[in-house]
């Protein structure tokens, strides 16, 4: 087991044959070698050791050539030794060979050759391969034909694959049983034991059966019998690979990888150094009026902020859109404008805080892009560190803004002695309990959410319902909705239905409603009136509901159980839910998940 | 990369259609499971593949050496004796190298897009073992794989006790070292206790695969399987050699393969595939998600809906087959009936032999009749019905000579 990259082009390959055999490592990892060309002559590394330290060690990317073999190996015959490694070359050095596979009468071969003067340097199989090679070459002077009569000599299994002084341009190869393919590229050609060798490069490869051998140069391939010489001709696999799925890590979508991120991503917010939110909470404990500001996602989290400063501050502080900015603030010097945004690039937003400066107005912002205009613009920037955010829906970055929001409310709370020092405890234990719930929620029912989802894909029309602090969390998880799945959601308060949008109930309008833990008895008893309302009027609901809330059968039409959590975090943990919901909608219709239409990732235009 | 097909088990839940035939020979949307598996394995780069084949090993090897897999290289290894999955799998140790990663694919796992791909791609950024987990189409079959966000697999429980777990499973397909092997070896050839093993030891990494996917276990999730694959049909086929005479009318995707004659007024509403060689009566009306093997006769004024029929079956006029599975050679009389649907509406559950009755969850459901069935004429068949190979049902008469 042994791996195999070449690559021959028009200009230096070095960096591509290192990418091509380091992605082979797999196969083996006891020594590595490469074989390159500078004009007409050999230039062979090799050492004992994995591919990166072996390139490091003896700086082979600084040699230069446009064509190159290089091997890594796992030992099969003879020990692991510098030795022992490929490549080989003849005795003339005018061959370098490197192969996979055991020439099973190597033996035999190895002595006739010795007989007839050639001396061997290493314990290995595949040496008697370069010798042969230069043997039958000195007889019909042509590399081709050599090779050809050196395979009908050897027994077992093979991938080999050499170049030499008299071709300079030329990548010889040949197969029987290890595997060999080769890669197609515009004035490049590739060889490598599978495609991981050259997937980064090219998709066009073709597959060696055994019993051929090939021939490579920049612009043309050839593919032919052993047996009879006579070309082949092989179809061209197209292999399907979508080049970002490395940097997915395994995850389908980025939008599915930040959401499985918030876990570490909220962590990270509770680690956030404690003096740089005093000094925020300063700021708000100084003035009486202040606003909260964000657009889209950002301006939901701000009025998630404006619940949880009432809640645990006991503070109104208005959110804004940061569009309708300059319509509705009123700036003087005692104005705090606190903004959130992902990217710190918002147009609207940095509008917003500009203007609130011009007034000499006071101005902070949660940001998750260290460096971007808004983290230099503002008096004090939250740095959120949620690592990049690449799916142009927002999750991580918001939900740890509300996981930091809600510090700084608790904060605040304790300092303006709205709550006391033992709810603040109790209050700070919830939030780190947090992620360990999302993790096991997100492990344990992604399943049933995928489920319903893919179940009520096709439906039109949804109305989100949640009262209090439920409210913002309905409004963020119906504009994931739109924003991922196309798919009309229309955040509500719960109270709003008796005021004219019941009249909207038919079968053709579903609701998902936002169901609070039972401890918060007022806000959930009115949002069973709200179910009921719905159910009156044969409207569908989707109750998103904790466990212990005894039986909810016949309250919903379909539900999705959580566990019981503190009342605190039980919003972010809806949340986490409308984001999956959102999710697998859009994957069961077969949306653009990572780049939904009509929507940049930072909206720097006005 | 090597790729190992485990293709020997019996799969009795798919009995009748599994008693004659490996589980990934039963034909679906026209092809086999496993020509759909070898199709996907080649469009992924991978053309060397072990076939552990054992129970009716002979149809497998049989089948490949008939059908032209052009540039795919097929070994076969025996496994003598049904021993488990874990068996399987150690039947092959010897083809594989030290240190070499080699694709495991459950033989009777259907995907209509490239799951290998995938799990190479993932392979290639993770470079370490690599296990395909998917959300299974059904809560019954939920079981529970534990990730952290790097996608490392923390902890595999294959069947919860608990209601609450509903996760992704284990979708049937690996990426492993040789040395799982070794971890086979330790642990009695048990899949389940090696792979909990490479997952405490080594580590073992997930790649999520969100599009449709099909354990196909009972039988009627042949039609599920059927349906799924013709979903994902883009183009429409007929042969040059078949012949369609006046009148007859074709809507959707429909593939018509060589020599196939479909006689005057016949209606054909697609996704359907007409096999190699098969005979349409006059008037017949072939709905949507019909699947006919080769040479197949359907006699005139025929109705067939959202139904597999495999190779050599002869259905006689004026019948209705629907929501139903046909093996090979089966030879239904005239004016027969596949009743497919209770008067409640209710799901159909289906005995199969002197099993428990299991519900199939789905309302339409018709019979599943084993290779070789012969049913007289004039029968009306309950919804769910097995019938075993080649059992004999008499003609149902209203009036006799007696």
């Amino acid at each position: 087991m042994c791996g195999i990259s070449g690559v021959v082009g028009l200009k230096n390959i070095s960096e591509l044959l290192f990418e091509g055999i380091r992605n082979l490592e797999y196969r083996g990892y006891d020594s590595c070698g490469v074989a390159l060309m500078n004009k007409s002559n050999l230039i062979i590394k090799k050492d004992i050791g994995g591919v990166e330290d072996f390139y490091r060690k003896h700086n082979v990317l600084r040699q230069k050539s446009n064509i190159g073999i290089a091997h890594t190996r796992w030992a099969t015959h003879g020990k692991v030794t510098q030795g022992n490694t490929h490549p080989f070359t003849s005795r003339d050095g005018n061959f370098a060979v490197v192969h996979n596979g055991i020439i099973s009468n190597y033996r035999p071969l190895r002595d006739s050759l010795m007989k007839e003067g050639y001396k061997f340097s290493s314990e290995t199989d595949t040496e008697v391969i370069a010798h042969l090679l230069e043997k039958f070459f000195k007889r019909s002077r042509n590399p081709e034909k050599a090779l050809v009569k050196t395979l009908g000599l050897i027994e077992g299994t093979f991938a080999l694959a050499f170049i030499c002084t008299y071709l300079p341009g030329q990548i010889f190869c040949a197969k029987r049983e290890s595997p060999l393919m080769l890669g197609l590229g515009d004035e490049i050609k590739f060889v490598g034991s599978d495609f991981n060798a050259f997937i980064d490069h090219t998709k066009n490869a073709v597959i060696l059966d055994d019993g051929e051998y090939a021939i490579l140069s920049r612009d043309s391939y050839v593919v032919k019998s052993i047996l009879n010489e006579e070309e082949v001709t092989k179809p061209i696999t197209k292999i399907e690979w979508d080049s970002e799925t490395s940097k997915k890590g395994g995850y389908p979508h980025y939008m599915l990888k930040e959401i499985y991120e918030q876990p570490q991503t909220i962590s990270n917010a509770l680690d956030l150094e404690p003096s740089g939110l005093d000094e925020v909470v300063d700021m708000f404990a100084k003035t009486d009026s202040s606003y909260f500001l964000g657009v889209g996602t950002t301006f939901y989290v701000a009025k998630y902020a404006q619940y949880i400063f009432s809640e645990l501050a006991g503070k109104f502080i208005p959110p804004i859109s940061s569009d309708e900015f300059l319509s509705l603030a009123n700036i003087d010097k005692k104005t705090l404008v606190f903004a959130m945004s992902q990217s710190g690039e918002t147009f609207d937003t940095l509008s917003a805080l500009k203007h609130t400066q011009a007034k000499g107005g006071k101005t902070a912002a949660i940001v998750n892009v260290m460096g971007s205009s808004m983290a230099r613009m503002v008096d004090k920037v939250i740095l959120q560190g949620s690592g990049p955010e690449i799916c142009v829906i927002s999750t991580k970055a918001a939900l740890s803004q509300m996981v930091i929001l809600t510090l700084l409310a608790m904060k605040l709370g304790l300092k303006r002695k709205v709550i006391t020092k033992k709810t603040y405890q109790e209050n700070l234990k919830s939030l780190k309990d947090l992620p360990a719930i999302i993790q096991g929620i997100l492990n344990e029912r992604s399943g049933f959410i995928h489920r319903i989802a893919n179940k009520y894909c096709k439906n039109k029309n949804w109305l989100y319902l949640g009262r209090g602090i439920y409210y913002p969390i309905a409004l963020e998880a119906a504009l994931k909705m739109k924003e991922v799945a196309y798919v009309h959601a229309e955040g509500m308060p719960g109270g709003f239905l008796k005021h004219g949008t019941l009249a909207m109930i038919d079968d053709e309008i579903s609701s998902i409603v936002f169901v609070p833990p039972k401890e918060n008895k007022e806000l959930y008893q009115s949002t069973l009136h709200s179910i009921e309302e719905i159910r009156a009027r044969s409207g569908f609901v989707l109750g998103i509901h904790f466990t212990e809330q005894g039986k909810n059968q016949d309250l919903f039409n379909e539900e999705l159980i959580l566990p019981n959590v503190p009342p605190l975090i039980a919003p972010l943990i809806q949340l986490v839910i409308g984001q999956l919901f959102a999710y697998f909608t859009a994957t069961s219709l077969k949306r653009n998940v990572d780049k939904p239409r009509s929507l940049a990732k930072s909206v720097t235009v006005g | 990369m090597k790729a190992i097909i485990l293709a020997a088990g019996k799969g009795a839940h798919l009995s009748p259609f599994s008693d004659t035939r490996p589980q990934p020979m039963i034909g679906v949307a026209g092809r086999t499971i496993l020509d759909n598996s070898l199709d996907l394995l080649k469009s992924s780069g991978i053309n060397d593949i072990f076939v552990v084949v054992g129970h009716k090993r002979e149809k497998i090897i049989e089948a490949l050496q008939e059908h032209d897999h052009d540039g795919l290289n097929i070994h076969y290894v025996e496994q003598k004796q049904s021993r488990g999955i874990g068996n399987a799998v150690m039947q092959v140790k010897n083809k594989i190298s030290p240190g070499e990663y080699f694709l495991l694919l459950y033989g009777d796992i259907l995907t209509a897009d490239n799951i290998f791909s995938k799990i190479q791609q993932s392979f290639h950024a993770f470079k370490s073992p690599v296990a395909s987990i998917c959300l299974p189409p059904s809560n019954q079959q939920f079981g529970n794989v534990f990730l952290n966000a790097q996608m490392d697999i923390t902890k595999i429980i294959e069947k919860p006790k608990s209601n609450n777990l509903g996760n992704y499973v284990l979708a049937g397909v690996f990426i492993l070292p040789a040395s799982f092997f070794e971890l086979l070896e330790s642990t009695g050839a048990s899949m389940e206790k090696a792979l909990k093993k490479l997952v405490a030891g080594e580590g073992m990494r997930a790649s999520m695969w969100e599009d449709e996917w099909l354990d196909v276990v009972h039988p009627w999730e042949i039609l599920t399987a059927n349906k799924m694959i013709m979903d994902s049909w883009e183009q429409s086929s007929i042969a040059k050699t078949a012949t369609l005479e006046s009148n007859v009318t074709l809507q959707g995707i429909v593939k018509i393969e060589d020599e196939v004659l479909i006689k005057a007024g016949a209606v054909i509403e697609g996704p359907c595939s007409i096999g190699r060689g098969s005979y349409i009566g006059n008037n017949s009306l072939i709905r949507s998600y019909t699947s006919l093997g080769k040479n197949c006769e359907v006699g005139s004024g025929v109705e067939l809906k959202n139904c597999v029929v495999m190779d050599n079956t002869q259905i006689g006029r004026l019948s209705f087959i629907g929501d139903s599975v046909l093996g090979e050679n089966v030879d239904i009389g005239s004016g027969c009936m596949t009743v497919n649907r209770s008067v409640d509406w209710k799901p159909i559950s289906v005995r199969n032999g002197k099993g428990p009755t299991t519900s199939s969850g789905m309302s339409k459901l018709g019979a599943f009749l084993g290779d070789e069935v012969v049913v007289g004429a004039g029968n009306m068949i309950q919804p769910g019905t097995v019938v075993h190979s080649g059992k004999i049902i008499p003609a149902c008469y209203s009036v006799t000579h007696k």
